[in-house]
């Protein structure tokens, strides 16, 4: 119930600083529109006909990362107007307070996944998955978003302000995007750049929502891996989460 | 029946800062009690413990009968506290705002709008529900703020410096706001300021903090009976002048309590006529330009002054 509550008064803040669903989404839809028709071009040799499609996946990761880093710069704010201090003292479980953060945050992500989804159809992409398919692709963004949200959240509970919060949170996404299957296949990378590909989660993850939007195919498989990698990621940054709050009451 | 009872409690932050060094107080039900201490005394942090934000490292402190430490979620739902900073949601209306409160302490939504229609009119706020809230005056912010507070209809109520950087008037009506919080409600108010004046006015009991310590509770009267002697107040035209001649004073009265009160220098006198004489021949012998000398009663910044002396 109060994480409901919560997360309405959430929702209401997204709204009214909506400049942070614009910042967020402008470097992923700049990814989409200007990266991806110069280098469709270049990359149509190696096989891949619709580039934007291909790119598409790993924009969905992309945004899903910038849409959750703003949840925790919610929290910067917050503890500056003094409302951080009366949530903490009011008579609610500090799970539902994290949870209400959290599901704002995915929340977000949904809502710009689904303007990038689509202005991508603009480009001639053709979403193949069916409705089993969409559901899929809708729990998979589901855990990834909740994972990063957590995450987010953490970090923003440790770092001091807001300049080395945005820095750090730059600092990560970039490795793992550029790490990962988002902007290249992959097939040819071997080594230590190969592994340390593989070993990325978000590689995993890109590849499933590439098969799922792309061929309409559910790997079961493939998923599955995914949605534990995921869940256990979760479930872990969430503790996380928790975990540094009660710290904050514990200075 | 005390609603507030701390027994030696101790905080030490985890980077080593000692805030709270056997702090003791009581407070009892349906009053208004006012904590009084310099910046750094240790107020916000006991007021931060008292509202079950941090733990104590030591100590015994009960709320409303249970111990912070064991019961702190059951505490919560019969507390409330405005902090220093106003801490309302300016993206919500001032009725959404009165309503998310009333959510968190899980009032019935009947109940909820019932008590919000009251407190709009207690608190002189129904003019102000058609403007956004970002636009409200600091006052009247302030005012929203506390009425906020009230949504759970609190058995304490903690108040953070509720009238810092407020104009004489609204500090008037803010006053008169907090004794009906006590008379109408019944709501026992903790409450710090630096202001002497207003916890002379409100308070039935003053407690005055010292480097993380209680240095004396009582009522405004018997702080002021504490120094049952009468001040000698040596006027001087600035208070650069009264500087001046301080070490002075304090050298040839070494056994009398001497301290600065704005322009002059004020002195604790068991016999107010011989050291009248006294040290009016001194300031004549050393050629101390005075403007005037008295005889006054100690009013509650010269018990102040006296224990931070």
């Amino acid at each position: 119930m109060s994480v409901f509550v919560l997360l309405q008064r959430n929702i209401k803040w997204r709204f009214h600083n909506a400049f942070t669903i614009i910042v967020t989404i402008l470097q992923p839809v700049l990814w989409l529109v200007l990266y991806s028709s110069v280098a469709g071009q270049t990359m149509r040799h190696t096989g891949i006909e619709n580039y934007t499609a291909f790119l598409l996946p790993g924009l969905v990761v992309l945004v899903s990362f910038s849409a959750c880093s703003s949840g925790g710069i919610m929290n910067y704010m917050r503890k500056s107007d003094g409302s951080f201090y009366r949530i903490l003292i009011a008579p609610i479980s500090r799970s539902s307070i994290v949870l209400g953060q959290l599901l704002e945050a995915v929340l977000c992500t949904f809502l710009e996944v689904g303007i990038l989804g689509l202005l991508s159809l603009l480009f001639s992409v053709r979403i193949a998955a069916d409705i089993v398919g969409i559901f899929f692709i809708v729990v998979l963004i589901f855990f990834l978003a909740f994972f990063l949200a957590a995450l987010s959240y953490s970090i923003s509970l440790i770092l001091p302000n807001e300049v080395i919060y945005e820095t750090v949170m730059n600092a990560i996404v970039l490795p793992i995007f550029f790490l990962s299957t988002a902007l290249f296949p992959v097939d040819d990378v071997h080594g230590i750049l190969g592994s340390i590909i593989n070993f990325n989660p978000f590689t995993h993850a890109i590849n499933a929502l590439r098969t799922l939007i792309l061929y309409g195919r559910i790997e079961r498989n493939d998923l599955l891996f995914v949605f534990a990698i995921f869940i256990l990621m979760g479930g872990i940054s969430f503790g996380w989460a928790l975990h540094r709050l009660k710290r904050e009451m514990s200075l | 029946m005390n609603v507030i009872q701390v027994e030696n409690a101790v905080k030490q932050y985890k980077n080593g800062v000692q805030a709270l060094s056997g702090c003791s107080l009581y407070v009892k039900s349906g009053e208004i009690f006012s904590l009084l201490g310099q910046n750094g005394a240790g107020k916000s942090t006991l007021i931060r413990i008292l509202t079950t934000y941090l733990r104590p490292t030591s100590g015994t402190i009960t709320v409303l009968g249970k111990d912070i430490c064991k019961e702190a979620v059951k505490i919560r739902s019969q507390i409330a506290c405005a902090a220093q900073q106003t801490s309302i949601d300016t993206y919500l209306s001032l009725e959404e705002n009165m309503l998310f409160q009333s959510q968190l302490y899980k009032i019935p939504e009947t109940e909820a709008k019932k008590r919000m229609e009251q407190l709009i009119a207690d608190f002189g706020l129904n003019q102000y529900k058609k403007y956004p809230v970002s636009s409200y005056s600091g006052g009247v912010k302030r005012r929203l703020d506390i009425a906020l507070t009230m949504m759970s209809n609190p058995k304490l109520l903690f108040l953070d410096e509720p009238t810092v950087g407020m104009d004489l008037q609204s500090r008037i009506a803010m006053w008169n706001m907090l004794k009906k919080i006590r008379d109408d409600f019944g709501t026992t108010i903790f409450l710090t300021t630096h202001y002497l004046e207003e916890a002379d006015h409100l308070s039935n009991t003053i407690c005055i903090m010292k480097d993380g310590k209680d240095v004396i509770q009582g009522s405004p009267l018997k702080l002021r009976s504490f120094l049952r002697q009468n001040t000698l107040q040596i006027q001087f035209r600035s208070d650069m002048e009264a500087k001046t001649y301080l070490s002075s004073l304090q050298e040839h009265f070494p056994q009398k309590a001497i301290c600065i009160k704005n322009t002059a220098v004020t002195m604790i006198t068991d016999e107010s006529r011989v050291d009248m004489e006294q040290v009016i021949r001194f300031l004549l012998e050393q050629h101390i330009p005075f403007y005037g000398i008295e005889i006054a009663q100690p009013t509650l910044e010269d018990v102040f002054l006296w224990m931070n002396r």
